[in-house]
């Protein structure tokens, strides 16, 4: 809370329009709002509300230290960034699966099993290094992590990787990159998270706002979801 | 060596330059009179140990998080993470014979193997009480008072300090007659306030009714006096409604003493549950990320270094206070004497006269002349004294 405003980090992007989009369900103040321009503060001082356009990977870290009360992003990059936070709602929209995916014919030579895949070719290419760590670290699989930060579909097409841990949404990518899907790791949507110190003084404040974008999300999500 | 290693520190620890050292050092001043005045009294422990005292229980004592190193005889040793578990082994040993209650502070620095953040340095310091020997509701308010009083000896004015009883918690998950995997998992999102993990557990296990209700109480119950009612007469298990009315006791005899105002009840606070057996607490400042003071009830402590005993404290973080109070500069210790002189011997002599008088003074045997003293008199802000005349 800066002074009486309530303040809102919401993600840059794809994600960021549905957030908008069910900013406005919601009955919150939503006008002008766009997450690619570049004003990155936008203030409602009548409904006493503050917005900040973050990268959706920072959203967590401006919730962690306070300088935002609440925010909305994947779930996907709340498990990357590890933040300590407050998960209130499953928002619904911005669904996306992380996967572990193969070249086709690596994935076939290696009669379909993860263990043999990884027997020989243990380099995984990622921008997501912990969600990768933590799944092959909880098989017992020993793999070495290489971090990217885009096209990660490129990564074994070129040599640099034997396999990938990415997040697709409808699989399109891979297959024009020729890659399978091999195993699931888990699947994610947007999520509203709250600051712990915040979320317990400011409680008053914060409650109508959950409830209104909580109750938004349940009659029928923020329009582009596509959770199945 | 330009840019080599003898020139930087690690991540996670920091030097405290002269104002922010005094302005560490009169936070610390403060909170140990605070506490002394309710008869507790410091102690030291070493800054290692064997690493058997931190794996005691004790909620900093996980493994990752210990600075762990080797003696001479090959034995494990750590630095300390907190100072509750040495406390523990030093009342279990040299202070067994003690008349209990004992109430004993600390103000140390301690060391945690974590990702420096905001507010979170691998070596950081903390000041905080122990209160040994006594299980009853009057410990228990007085450590929740105590902790009010010093967040306002430590210039804090804002805060809030929320209350929470793990054993409620406990007594409703026990009454619920639930297996033990999802108890465990509910335990997890309760502590970590993931709400959208309990709405899977809800729906995974077809959670519904009154055995819904109650959990989703236990996640978000929060306010005074009405939201204790509300939950007196959503818990009516015996398990939760004994450590219930305690808390119901605590709450009302500190709304008596007229501390309501910098306290609430959320029974989603739950620390680390492991170690906590009662009353828990954090307290809050607005604008800070993260709670400036923590502590509760550890009756299970004591036991593990063979003195079973109850016990309740808490401790402050100071950095984190210091960063609520916006305080990068502490107080500039200026004022007092330049003594100059071209007789070295003479300048020592004036020098201890006025120190004696309780003056802060400075020496100077390297002017050659009243008026280059007076400049560097004037330029430390310092009032000159020439004892050639």
């Amino acid at each position: 809370m800066v002074g009486d405003l309530l303040t809102l980090a919401l993600p840059k992007g794809k994600l960021g329009e549905g957030a908008i989009q069910l900013l406005r369900q919601a009955g919150l103040p939503a006008s002008g709002v766009d997450p690619e321009a570049r004003q990155l503060v936008f203030t409602f001082p009548a409904a006493g509300a503050r917005y900040l356009i973050c990268r959706p990977t920072d959203v967590p870290t401006y919730v962690e230290h306070g300088a935002a009360d609440l925010g909305i992003v994947g779930k996907d990059t709340l498990v990357e960034a590890g933040a300590d936070v407050f998960e209130l709602v499953d928002l619904g929209f911005g669904y996306c699966r992380f996967v572990v995916a193969a070249p086709r014919q690596r994935w076939e030579a290696a009669g379909q099993a993860l263990e043999n895949l990884l027997a020989g070719s243990r380099r995984v290419a990622t921008k997501f290094p912990r969600v990768a760590a933590a799944f092959f670290q909880e098989r017992g699989l020993p793999v070495e992590i290489i971090k990217l930060h885009g096209n990660i579909e490129l990564a074994p097409l070129a040599g640099l990787a034997d396999l990938i841990v990415d997040i697709v949404s409808t699989g399109r990518t891979l297959t024009e990159n020729d890659l399978v899907e091999v195993a699931p790791i888990f699947s994610s949507t947007a999520r509203l998270i709250a600051n712990r110190v915040s979320y317990r003084i400011n409680s008053q404040r914060l409650r109508p706002v959950i409830d209104a974008l909580r109750q938004a999300a349940t009659q029928g999500g923020a329009g582009f979801a596509t959770n199945p | 060596m330009i840019n080599g290693r003898n020139l930087l520190v690690p991540a996670g620890v920091r030097d405290f330059l002269p104002a922010e050292a005094a302005a560490l050092r009169e936070l610390e001043q403060k909170l140990v009179t605070c506490f002394q005045s309710w008869g507790y009294q410091e102690v030291l422990t070493p800054a290692f140990e064997f690493v058997a005292t931190f794996q005691a229980g004790s909620p900093a004592g996980d493994e990752d998080s210990l600075y762990k190193f080797i003696d001479r005889q090959g034995r494990v040793l750590a630095l300390r993470p907190e100072m509750t578990a040495p406390i523990a082994r030093l009342v279990a040993t040299s202070l067994r014979r003690e008349t209990l209650p004992l109430r004993l502070c600390y103000c140390a620095p301690v060391f945690r193997f974590e990702e420096p953040r905001a507010g979170r340095q691998r070596e950081f310091h903390q000041a905080g009480v122990e209160l040994i020997g006594t299980g009853s509701v009057a410990a228990d308010v007085e450590i929740i008072a105590l902790a009010v009083e010093a967040l306002l000896a430590a210039g804090l004015e804002n805060f809030r300090l929320g209350i929470g009883q793990v054993a409620v918690t406990r007594g409703v998950l026990q009454g619920l007659d639930l297996p033990p995997e999802i108890v465990t998992r509910i335990k997890v999102a309760l502590a970590g306030k993931d709400l959208v993990a309990l709405e899977q557990i809800y729906s995974e296990y077809h959670l519904a009714g009154p055995q819904r209700r109650q959990l989703e109480l236990l996640a978000t119950l929060h306010g005074g006096a009405e939201a204790l009612a509300v939950a007196r007469q959503e818990f009516n298990q015996t398990g939760a409604l004994a450590a219930l009315d305690g808390l119901v006791q605590v709450w009302q005899a500190l709304a008596a003493c007229g501390l309501e105002r910098w306290l609430f009840i959320d029974l989603g606070i739950l620390r680390d549950f492991n170690y906590y057996t009662g009353i828990v607490f954090e307290g809050y400042v607005p604008g800070l990320g993260m709670p400036v003071c923590g502590g509760g009830r550890y009756d299970g402590l004591l036991g593990q270094f063979g003195y079973p005993c109850p016990a309740t404290g808490f401790a402050l973080g100071l950095e984190r206070v210091l960063l609520a109070r916006e305080e990068g500069r502490g107080p500039v210790r200026d004022g007092g004497y330049l003594v100059a002189g071209r007789d070295l011997a003479q300048v020592l002599r004036r020098a201890g006269e006025l120190r004696r008088t309780g003056a802060r003074v400075i020496l100077d045997g390297e002017s050659h002349s009243r008026g280059e003293a007076a400049a560097r008199a004037a330029d430390q802000g310092l009032d000159l004294l020439w004892t050639d005349d």
